[in-house]
């Protein structure tokens, strides 16, 4: 697996998609440390917003709105190319079961989300820091990273059907449509007493502490566990019998 | 011993028969000619000899193993390249080749350098891969195959979309391989032409069907070109043939045929001889037979492609 996972690193060398995640990772942090600077500066009498309100937001944007769309094209980067490239036919005949060539990549793409969520966060951090906003503490350091960290995971785990849709589908298109409608029913959702009921809306509740109390927690939990098993095991039935042409 | 085997090897599309009852056989060290037609079925038994597809039929033995119940240690002893080879654009050749070493497990120092040497490739360190021509790319996927030295090599297609010079250069380098390294190779193409002068033996397919598996040298010889004399007394005939004109390489069939297999365009010598020793020529006919035309009136159509 180290080796599988040696070579899925050294697939992105010179990979442009790292440095576009990487740009797509700073886009809330930096409209929110901006927005929220210009809004008080500009507010009189000037408004004291603090730190925590700053990880709050690039959080909530970045779980409910560009992380979705965002891993979800990192999703489908590292299982699609290996059909556009077409070096599939070249793997495949390598004497490695397909499950772990499977779970190599999943391994990278956490990888992956975990690094842009840092991003993100890190980036918070250093803006919010830059722009002295008020209130940044240790232990707001540390509940902030849990916050953002738990994102990251969730939206790592419900990654699965997106890669199933990537694999099937063999094409970002459908990947890139159906990321973007999961983001327009997390919008859409915002303000419904039921939103905790959809896996990435329930998502974002969780990673903010902002989970209703509509239903028990633990059907969001489910909500998100199942999405996730149903995505893994299609992901891996599908891929083990699929001919690759 | 035999390399390949397959047995009633089947493929099914919804109604299509891609593959039908295909048994083959390749043997160790020979370089084994899969020719058929575009659409006849030939990528798709090379993808079902390589896992990539499963057969809804039939059986795979490779190296006298089930392919199936030992795929993992049967695809380490195989080299491929199946149509045209992919690679990672954004990495150069050597990147490429360290993906394949570092999954397969090859150990041994230079490895890479050593098939990229072999393919000619050892000067293109800097070089990506997006960069290369497609004969290069075919190259560097010979590089890939061999770089486990493999006991068998499946190229589906090597020489599709090369120059003639490539393809003269790619035809050197498999024959150099079969005969330097012992590697029993298995090569499909479209065009007789190309492999002609490469294989021991061919399998013709056709409609999923495997219509014949023959070795090379039993097909030139009888698709060979040749004079047929049909003469009143054959002893007599050949015997001229041989202190006369010496000509040796002859058959002679049933009522006083005799197919010379050389010396054309000199029959009316030959018609002469027989005249002026008392033999009654009764039929001079010039075979027009040719491979090509072989293959085309077995597998129906214009051309093989």
């Amino acid at each position: 697996m180290a080796n599988l996972l040696f070579t899925e690193f050294l697939k992105l060398k010179r990979a442009k998609m790292m440095i576009i995640s990487i740009l797509g990772a700073a886009v809330a942090p930096f409209i929110v440390v901006v927005a929220t600077y210009v809004h008080m500066k500009t507010k009189q009498p000037t408004e004291v917003i603090l730190f925590e309100e700053l990880f709050y937001q690039t959080n909530l944007y970045t779980v409910l709105v560009i992380g979705v769309p965002l891993y979800g094209v990192v999703t489908a980067f590292l299982f699609n190319r290996e059909y556009t490239e077409d070096t599939l036919k070249n793997l495949l005949t390598l004497p490695v079961p397909r499950i772990s060539f499977i779970i190599s990549k999943i391994l990278l793409l956490f990888i992956w989300i975990t690094m842009l969520t840092l991003v993100s966060w890190g980036l918070t951090l250093l803006l919010g820091t830059l722009g002295q906003f008020e209130g940044l503490s240790f232990s707001l350091i540390g509940e902030s990273f849990k916050q953002f960290f738990t994102g990251g995971l969730l939206l790592f785990v419900l990654s699965m059907p997106i890669i199933f849709i990537t694999l099937v589908m063999k094409n970002y298109v459908p990947t890139i449509i159906f990321t973007i409608v999961i983001t327009l029913i997390n919008i859409m959702t915002a303000n419904s007493e039921h939103r905790d009921l959809f896996p990435w809306a329930a998502a974002g509740d969780i990673a903010n502490n902002t989970l209703l109390s509509t239903y028990p927690l633990q059907y969001s939990y489910i909500a998100i566990i199942f999405t996730s098993i149903i995505g893994f095991i299609a992901t891996i039935v599908y891929f083990k019998k699929i001919d690759i042409h | 011993m035999t390399v390949i085997k397959t047995s009633n090897l089947t493929k099914i599309y919804g109604k299509q028969k891609s593959v039908d009852g295909l048994n083959m056989t390749v043997n160790q060290g020979e370089i084994y000619g899969f020719l058929g037609r575009n659409g006849a079925g030939k990528t798709t038994t090379i993808r079902m000899l390589l896992g990539l597809i499963k057969p809804t039929n039939g059986q795979i033995e490779i190296f006298g193993e089930n392919f199936y119940k030992n795929q993992k240690e049967i695809l380490r002893r195989i080299g491929s390249i199946v149509e045209v080879p992919g690679f990672y654009e954004n990495l150069t050749g050597k990147e490429n080749l360290l993906i394949n070493a570092k999954i397969i497990g090859v150990h041994k120092k230079n490895a890479i350098e050593e098939a990229l040497q072999i393919v000619g490739l050892q000067n293109e360190t800097k070089k990506l891969v997006g960069q290369y021509s497609l004969g290069m790319k075919q190259r560097l996927g010979i590089a890939r195959a061999l770089l486990h030295h493999p006991e068998l090599l499946i190229l589906d297609e090597p020489t599709n979309g090369l120059d003639p010079i490539s393809i003269k250069e790619m035809r050197r380098l498999i024959k150099s391989l079969a005969e330097e390294r012992n590697i029993t190779i298995l090569i499909s193409s479209h065009i007789l032409s190309e492999i002609e002068q490469l294989v021991d033996r061919i399998g013709i397919i056709h409609k999923g069907k495997l219509l014949e598996e023959v070795t090379f040298d039993y097909l030139r010889k009888k698709n060979r070109k040749y004079i047929e004399f049909q003469v009143s007394n054959d002893n007599k005939a050949t015997m001229l043939l041989e202190q006369r004109c010496n000509i040796f390489d002859y058959e002679v069939h049933d009522e006083g045929n005799i197919r010379i297999y050389s010396h054309f365009g000199q029959q009316a010598e030959i018609n002469k001889l027989f005249v002026q020793n008392d033999i009654d020529v009764v039929k001079i006919a010039m075979s027009e037979d040719k491979l090509e035309d072989y293959f085309t009136r077995l597998v129906g159509g214009d051309t093989i492609g």
